[in-house]
């Protein structure tokens, strides 16, 4: 069992000396000895967040904090959910198939642009939102289906506004996304940790 | 001002118009960035100039610094970060001292002006009287992660930016609700909040007034991640020693979460200001704060004859 010695640290040294020890190593047990109640309280929360069992026992004066944890691979997996609800949500919605006012030219490169630039996001990206004119990139012949399509690929979800594409009678030249109504859109809206409108 | 009651700075009536506030304060890096350490720094020493209802002019820089072990451009940054934050409140840089030192320190010391009838202290509140806070609590856990290594980008940009915000429109607002220069403040007692936590400042609000404070814990606002780091532990010593201080004063109703109450004590770096403001005042006084750019600006309780010298968090 791996042992730290914490005593004589001000808070919050006795948590970062556990943190780096459950970092270092895949541990199962863990014993912390600390000389004060306010470090035995955070370095057991600390470990509780970490997925560790905590206790504690006084004598003299000092704190012997112990952790224990279950198998690995329910930890790793229960810290993977975490991870995944901690992921910062960012909800996109295009309403339009040019980007900005004025030149429409210039409106439809830089649109293809962002979309294509988009991707940058990275994980964070969680929704594509298409309503009004922008369901029209998503349908036949539009330059970035191609773009969208390696999107979808990898996961993220496209939605596209069913009322819209009925309204311009382009239900059946949808070539990407999932057709959505207001309240699925809506609801992303509340869930998203950041809405961005184009 | 007497030294019998605690009160943010030291006050010297030179005329029946102009009394001077004198005040210092300076404090270890708690962000990497040393220009918005310079910054933050800054806005920390005005504070308690502004919690007083005064104006700051002058001050001088207060310097600590490894000249050993360290480049002296950090210095150069840091002080870059103070003079900016002064040129934003028209303060002017009379002069400084700086000594070697094995870790680095930087502060102000800050002269302020401010008519001697028109000082708010920390301890005049009334029956009723409205709690506002400026800014959310949470600076000294999340400063806390941030030594660790643990908070995100975001988080400390965040934070950072709040930190280094002057408390002077806050200020401002203060004085334009309550222009009366004697008699009939409707502001009864301000005070900015740092290193005793919100609870500690409150409590030395609240000691020998006879009156005590209810505080509404779903309306105080708090950091977003603050209760994920105080969740994993990291709640400094201070705010601990802030608890053990002041505990046999406060009341916390049992739906008061734990954390919360780490909260209530955690020190902040350059915190808001917590106003006591007459009842028929307080909605115009969050009107005004609006008004001029103050982003936080929540009733948090009130004061109240029913809790002498006692403060119930609900």
């Amino acid at each position: 069992m791996k042992e730290i010695d914490a005593r004589g640290l001000a808070c919050p040294g006795p948590v970062l000396q556990t943190k780096v020890a459950i970092e270092e190593e895949s541990l199962r047990d863990i014993k912390i000895i600390v000389d004060n109640e306010a470090a035995k309280q955070n370095v057991c929360r600390f470990l509780e967040s970490k997925g560790f069992e905590a206790s504690a026992e006084e004598d003299r004066g000092n704190f012997y904090v112990m952790g224990k944890r279950g198998e690995d691979v329910s930890f790793q997996k229960a810290k993977e959910q975490k991870e995944e609800a901690e992921q910062k949500k960012i909800m996109v919605m295009v309403a339009t198939d040019r980007l900005g006012h004025g030149n429409d030219e210039l409106g439809l490169k830089l649109m293809i642009s962002f979309i294509t630039t988009l991707k940058e996001m990275g994980l964070e990206l969680w929704r594509l939102v298409f309503v009004n004119n922008g369901v029209k990139l998503t349908i036949e012949g539009s330059k970035v289906l191609p773009v969208l399509g390696e999107y979808e690929k990898e996961g993220l979800h496209i939605l596209v506004c069913g009322t819209c594409l009925t309204y311009f009678d382009l239900l059946d030249k949808k070539r990407v996304g999932e057709t959505t109504n207001m309240l699925d859109i809506v609801t992303a809206m509340q869930l998203a940790d950041k809405v961005i409108n184009i | 001002m007497g030294l019998e009651r605690a009160d943010d700075a030291g006050v010297y009536k030179v005329t029946d118009d102009i009394a001077i506030i004198q005040t210092v304060d300076f404090f270890t890096p708690i962000v990497d960035d040393p220009y918005w350490f310079g910054q933050i720094a800054a806005a920390n020493a005005l504070s308690d100039v502004y919690a007083m209802g005064g104006v700051p002019k002058t001050a001088m820089n207060l310097v600590a610094f490894p000249l050993d072990d360290m480049d002296m451009s950090i210095l150069r940054e840091i002080m870059q970060g103070g003079l900016d934050k002064m040129k934003e409140a028209d303060v002017v840089l009379v002069g400084g001292h700086s000594v070697k030192d094995k870790e680095l320190k930087y502060g102000l010391s800050v002269t302020g002006f401010v008519h001697p009838d028109h000082i708010f202290t920390k301890n005049d509140l009334k029956d009723g009287d409205q709690l506002i806070l400026t800014k959310p609590l949470g600076t000294g856990i999340i400063n806390t992660a941030i030594k660790g290594g643990l908070a995100s980008n975001e988080v400390i940009e965040r934070i950072t930016g709040i930190m280094a915000a002057l408390n002077r429109e806050a200020a401002e607002a203060m004085k334009s609700v309550s222009p009366t220069l004697s008699g009939n403040n409707s502001v009864h007692a301000c005070t900015d909040i740092t290193g005793f936590g919100l609870l500690g400042h409150l409590a030395e609000m609240v000691v020998d007034s006879g009156l005590g404070v209810r505080l509404l814990a779903d309306k105080i606002p708090v950091l977003s991640e603050t209760f994920k780091y105080a969740g994993m532990g990291l709640v400094p010593a201070g705010a601990k020693k802030n608890m053990e201080f002041r505990e046999a004063m406060v009341e916390f109703s049992p739906s008061v979460d734990d954390l919360l109450k780490d909260i209530l004590f955690d020190p902040q770096t350059s915190g808001g200001l917590l106003i006591c403001v007459d009842k028929e005042k307080a909605d115009e006084l969050v009107d005004e704060l609006r008004k001029r750019g103050v982003e936080t600006r929540a009733i948090i309780g009130e004061v109240s004859s029913q809790y002498a010298e006692r403060i119930l968090v609900d």
